[in-house]
């Protein structure tokens, strides 16, 4: 069997100023796996989300299940343009996103989600963007009008199967 | 035996200058396929991941699927669920199964969509203890069906993993489908 | 680019169990922090235990809400320490849980985030498993990881690895 060292960083940024999002453009098609990672804080409360390739159409839908201290939940968002994949405040959280073989140009393109925002919720989710195209850029953006906050890091990992 | 207080993690020298690497990869093909099949597993790595895209010849929407190790299909496997499907929480376990959880998957109902899975099996070489596995997973159709899960398992054998098979659970389906892809991975530690 | 996910140390459980299990001196020069981590307690109470995890030998600023699924239902609540699921010596013979945790930014002047899928695995329909999310309100670099289990200790063959992750 073949063996290869992987998991490669392929774009960081740390916010300045106070975005309402942030592209990831001209990722490489070379990985099979996207790893992005969000870290910090919004102006508010709200959701994160991804747009691919500068789809802003209803193309995309998440199944959800969270826990927010007292109850379980799971809800399901239908033909949306912004796929929650975690939840932002003005207290530190961190979201994991994996993105799976987002350069097939055959699949409609599958991503697993856990959010973290220990005042508000614990969740994970799985979202499905119904596009074939290869994912060749990134967006992500704070939903409701509100802003990501400098120091806030979002990071980018490609991991290439052998 | 008396317990100590506490012990200090030995430090990583000579570095390992990266620990994550690429074991090797099954994609389907026109054919399908009726299992997945990762043979000869180096002994190297501490830890190994399956990262994946399935879906099957089932007619239905979304299901799960099975991992064995070593080729043992007796019953001596264990598996529990955490999930949200779209609707409502909920947990369930069963004891002395005859395979792991491996992911959700999806049938054939629902067009050019793949279920996603990450997998993690902790110290697979280790022979004093039984084998834990730990599973991010979910598919999602954009409508009623969809599932987002965290599933775990074990397999009640202090043997080292040197085989992993994936399978469709009898009932539903019978081949994995053309452009399903399974990945697997080693972590050095 | 290099290729980052570098193991930093491990830890193995002899023959003695241990209350704890420390991760000190941890260098700076990674961006986020990986654990894996395999536990068995001696716990004997309870069917399930729990593997604590703090910083920098502090004891307090924790706050963790939680998702668990016990094997027949689900629930949420919150706590004053962050801790994944994991093995007791009720449990199955020769079972460990397995959790991982993720610490992004842990070098940063910001409150320290935590990340955490874990499982208690048991051959029952009982048994724990769930997300943690974690924070400790404390802008120190991290440079020491502590792992306990709720007054119990790690067993023989428990193990805990702790890698660095570098960012572009």
């Amino acid at each position: 069997m073949a063996a290869g060292s992987t998991y490669t960083p392929i774009a960081t940024t740390t916010i300045s100023g106070t975005p309402a999002s942030y592209t990831f453009s001209s990722i490489p098609s070379t990985y099979t796996d996207l790893v992005l990672i969000i870290a910090g804080t919004a102006s508010g409360g709200t959701n994160t989300y991804v747009q691919f390739n500068g789809d802003t159409g209803t193309n995309y839908s998440t199944t959800y299940v969270y826990g927010d201290g007292t109850s379980a939940v799971s809800g399901r968002n239908t033909s949306t343009s912004t796929p929650s994949v975690g939840y932002i405040s003005t207290a530190q959280g961190v979201s994991t996103v994996q993105i799976q073989n987002y350069s097939n140009a055959t699949t409609y393109k599958s991503l697993l989600a856990r959010w973290n925002n220990t005042g508000v919720l614990v969740a994970a989710s799985v979202s499905l963007w119904r596009s074939t195209s290869a994912i060749t850029s990134v967006l992500v953006g704070c939903s409701s009008g509100l802003t990501f906050t400098a120091g806030t890091t979002l990071t980018l990992y490609g991991i290439q199967a052998a | 035996m008396t317990p100590i207080l506490g012990i200090m993690a030995s430090q990583n020298y000579p570095r390992v200058t990266n620990s994550y690497e690429s074991i090797a990869t099954v994609n389907v093909g026109a054919g399908g396929q009726s299992t997945i099949s990762f043979t000869s597993i180096p002994s190297t790595y501490k830890h190994l991941q399956i990262r994946a895209i399935a879906k099957s010849n089932w007619s239905g929407n979304v299901v799960s699927y099975a991992m064995t190790l070593n080729g043992d299909s007796a019953a001596n496997y264990s598996y529990h669920e955490l999930y949200g499907s779209g609707s409502a929480a909920a947990a369930a376990g069963s004891a002395n199964t005859s395979y792991m959880y491996a992911g959700v998957i999806l049938g054939n109902s629902t067009a050019s969509t793949w279920g996603a899975t990450v997998i993690d099996l902790l110290d697979y070489q280790n022979t004093n203890k039984y084998k834990t596995s730990r599973v991010l997973t979910g598919a999602d159709i954009n409508g009623t069906g969809g599932y987002v899960e965290l599933m775990s398992s074990s397999w009640r054998s202090t043997s080292a993993v040197n085989s992993i098979t994936l399978s469709l659970i009898s009932g539903y389906g019978t081949l994995f489908s053309q452009y399903s892809s399974f990945a697997l991975y080693g972590i050095k530690g | 680019m290099a290729n980052t996910f570098e193991l930093i140390a491990s830890s193995t459980v002899g023959a003695s169990p241990v209350a704890s299990i420390d991760f000190s001196s941890i260098p700076s020069t990674y961006t986020d922090l990986v654990l894996k981590v395999s536990i068995r307690s001696s716990r004997t109470a309870t069917r399930d235990d729990t593997t604590i995890i703090k910083f920098n030998n502090s004891s307090t600023s924790y706050t963790a809400r939680y998702l668990v699924g016990t094997g027949s239902a689900a629930g949420s609540y919150t706590d004053t320490l962050i801790y994944g699921n994991t093995n007791s010596n009720l449990d199955t013979a020769n079972t460990f849980g397995s959790a991982e945790f993720y610490i992004p930014n842990y070098t940063a002047a910001v409150n320290k985030s935590v990340s955490s899928d874990s499982a208690e695995e048991n051959n029952a329909t009982a048994a724990n498993s769930g997300f943690t999310a974690g924070l400790w309100s404390n802008t120190a670099a991290i440079n020491r990881i502590t792992l306990s289990f709720n007054g119990s200790n790690a067993l023989q063959y428990s193990t805990a690895y702790l890698y660095g992750v570098k960012n572009a």
